[in-house]
């Protein structure tokens, strides 16, 4: 019993995880068509950023939480500025190739700068802990995700539906031309939607740092890799599927990993990409993805 | 789209002879693989040892970069698992053809009797290119299948998936660490051969029926729908070719280079012959034999400063990454100023054809 709630537990945490990733990458790609490759330097970004105050002599794991959100939203609109703008009506391929190329730029600049090699953090170590309730035993930094992911993408949906600017990132993300013809700035819901990727991208970063201790220059590459996934299976753009298809990422794994004996579970990446592969078969355009008909714009 | 219609405008002939436009595309790719085996040659016959193994190396990044162009250039969908192709290639020819001795020592618990198996070279080659042509077709399957963005992510999900299994199934690929033994066949010679033989056939298919369709269903899907283009079958069919270049280009490392290992055939594979296709080019086979030249020149000056240079007196220290900086500076720019690459929408013969022409004018 204890170690099936255990599992449950890890799959959310891993799904909640993939699932603020995986928003990061939808809130973008509705608006603009941008697959945003380099969202996982963004958490990159934010983590060093961490590492370099705690370097200088920061202490307190409060500040540490609002720079890391502040240092992704911050870098997330700079990309934009610096290499988004000048193809933001460019083919989709284009604005993809362009984002890999950030990400190379950025990753490698780490490793310039910085250091090639993993390099310790230990200011957000005080996070993971283990919590009792009677006879269980649980991670402390996994409820956090769990919960604070949970708020996150609350805060999101109460964004999206009740504000002003809300309106207009979900108007655009249907029709951009018709947003702009009624007056919108779309600088300022493009930067805007960047500023919430980042800031999404900077709360994982939280629980990235805190989970390992460590910061390295290759840290959002695979998790973004993930998250694309969890943004395809649930229907690349619509932001419900990139959440779902995030937590659905986490159970596939979570349940591979139970599922499978101990000497093949270097197979679990392996199988998850087919599970993956598979679930598209079935469904090219995604679980909760729209059919395109012929006369709509491609995806 | 419009060059076709600008070149057979004037010569309208070409229809009546059915056979020249063949002639014409295949001088072109003989014309484009001209400074490929002109720069062979020269260090065939001129360079030092360091410089010819550079130069192999080169030219299997520009055999992968050609099978690259025949997917990417005519469906126009990003593909990021090119090199899992070249890995199976390599890796096929090294379980098949390494001398039994070394079996031993390397793979002595392979499964289907692997262990007690050697072929030689040739037969090897075929038997793993068959491999990477069946995984290309049941991959392809489904990348024909999705567009856009969900093809471009399972592409990438395949390399994800062919990694995993070099490095998890330690009994045939010996997992993370370096393969080694694998006979040595491959020189420079055989290496230009087949550069220009995958140049021509890019070209081939590019200028064919099939190539000419598939580029129009990526301009205009609905359009090309209309007129009964089966896009699905075509992107299948240039996946596959694709593939089986890029299978080739992994054999023909294994058998220069005599030993392979996983992380060869991953990310750092695809970002260098991504930028390369990039900066050339997607949109023909000239771009992607400029930007190979181009990038290969480039990224070696770079290498040399990276590992610490003495310049006037003054030692630099190592500059890790620098390399990948400037790789990845390339594709922003590119992507930002010209994201048609360097040589644009049209070949160098047909440059020099138009230029030849107006001059006679």
């Amino acid at each position: 019993m204890d170690y099936a709630l255990q599992q449950l537990l890890n799959a959310l945490a891993f799904g909640a995880e993939y699932s603020l990733v995986a928003l990061g990458l939808a809130v973008v790609f509705s608006i603009m068509g941008l697959v945003n490759f380099a969202h996982g330097e963004i958490i990159g970004v934010s983590a060093y950023s961490v590492f370099l105050a705690a370097a200088l002599g920061l202490t307190s794991p409060f500040v540490a939480v609002l720079l890391a959100v502040a240092a992704a939203a911050l870098a997330a609109i700079a990309f934009e500025r610096v290499a988004f703008r000048p193809v933001r009506y460019a083919p989709t391929t284009t604005g993809l190739l362009t984002a890999f190329g950030v990400s190379i730029v950025v990753q490698n600049l780490f490793m310039l700068l910085i250091s090639p090699k993993p390099q310790s953090v230990s200011i957000l170590n005080g996070l993971n802990q283990m919590w009792f309730f009677g006879a269980f035993a649980v991670s402390s930094l996994q409820v956090m995700e769990l919960i604070v992911s949970g708020l996150t993408i609350l805060a999101l949906v109460l964004f999206l539906n009740r504000s002003t600017l809300g309106l207009a990132i979900r108007a655009a993300s249907r029709d951009f031309a018709t947003v702009r013809l009624m007056g919108i700035k779309a600088n300022r819901v493009i930067a805007t939607a960047f500023a919430i990727s980042g800031a999404l991208a900077g709360i994982a970063a939280v629980f990235i740092i805190a989970r390992r201790g460590s910061v390295s220059p290759d840290l959002g590459f695979s998790l973004v890799l993930k998250a694309f996934v969890a943004c395809v299976i649930g229907g690349f753009g619509s932001l419900a599927g990139a959440a779902a298809g995030g937590m659905l990422l986490g159970f596939i794994e979570v349940g591979l990993l139970v599922a499978l004996p101990q000497e093949y579970g270097g197979f679990k990446d392996a199988l998850t990409y087919v599970i993956i592969v598979a679930l598209l078969v079935y469904r090219p355009e995604g679980l909760l993805g729209q059919r395109v008909e012929l006369g709509d714009k491609e995806i | 789209m419009s060059q076709t219609i600008e070149n057979t405008a004037p010569t309208a002939v070409v229809v009546a002879r059915p056979g020249s436009a063949l002639t014409r595309s295949l001088i072109g790719g003989l014309v484009t693989s001209l400074p490929v085996l002109m720069v062979g040659l020269l260090i065939l016959n001129f360079a030092p040892t360091y410089y010819t193994y550079l130069a192999l190396g080169a030219f299997v990044n520009l055999i992968v970069v050609v099978g690259l162009q025949v997917f990417m250039g005519n469906s126009n969908i990003a593909n990021l698992g090119h090199s899992a192709f070249v890995g199976l290639g390599a890796y096929g020819v090294a379980i098949l053809s390494t001398p039994l001795a070394m079996k031993k020592l390397s793979i002595p618990n392979a499964p289907f009797g692997f262990a007690t198996l050697q072929l030689d070279p040739v037969s090897s080659a075929l038997i793993a290119l068959i491999m990477v042509g069946i995984v290309a077709a049941v991959s392809g399957k489904v990348i024909s299948r999705l567009s856009g963005v969900a093809a471009t992510i399972v592409s990438l999900a395949l390399l994800i998936i062919v990694h995993s299994v070099f490095l998890n199934w330690t009994n045939l690929f010996k997992g993370n660490q370096a393969f080694f033994g694998i006979p040595k066949v491959v020189g420079l010679p055989w290496m230009m051969v087949f550069s220009v033989v995958v140049i021509v056939l890019a070209r081939l298919f590019k200028d064919s029926r099939w190539g000419l369709q598939l580029r129009a269903s990526a301009q205009s899907p609905q359009a090309a729908a209309a007129l009964g283009i089966d896009a699905r079958g075509l992107r299948l069919m240039s996946w596959v070719l694709s593939a089986l270049i890029c299978g080739l280009a992994g054999v023909l490392y294994a058998y220069f280079a005599g030993t392979i290992s996983p992380k060869l055939f991953y990310f750092q594979m695809i970002f260098n012959t991504l930028a390369m296709l990039i900066l050339g080019g997607m949109a023909t086979v000239t771009g992607a034999v400029t930007g190979v030249i181009v990038l290969s020149v480039g990224l070696e000056f770079i290498r040399s400063i990276e590992s610490g240079v003495t310049i006037a007196g003054i030692q630099l220290p190592q500059l890790l990454g620098l390399s990948g900086v400037a790789l990845g500076v390339v594709i922003v720019l590119c992507m930002a100023f010209r994201p048609s690459g360097i040589s644009g929408r049209y070949e160098i013969d047909e440059l020099l054809s138009r230029f030849f022409r107006r001059n006679a004018k």
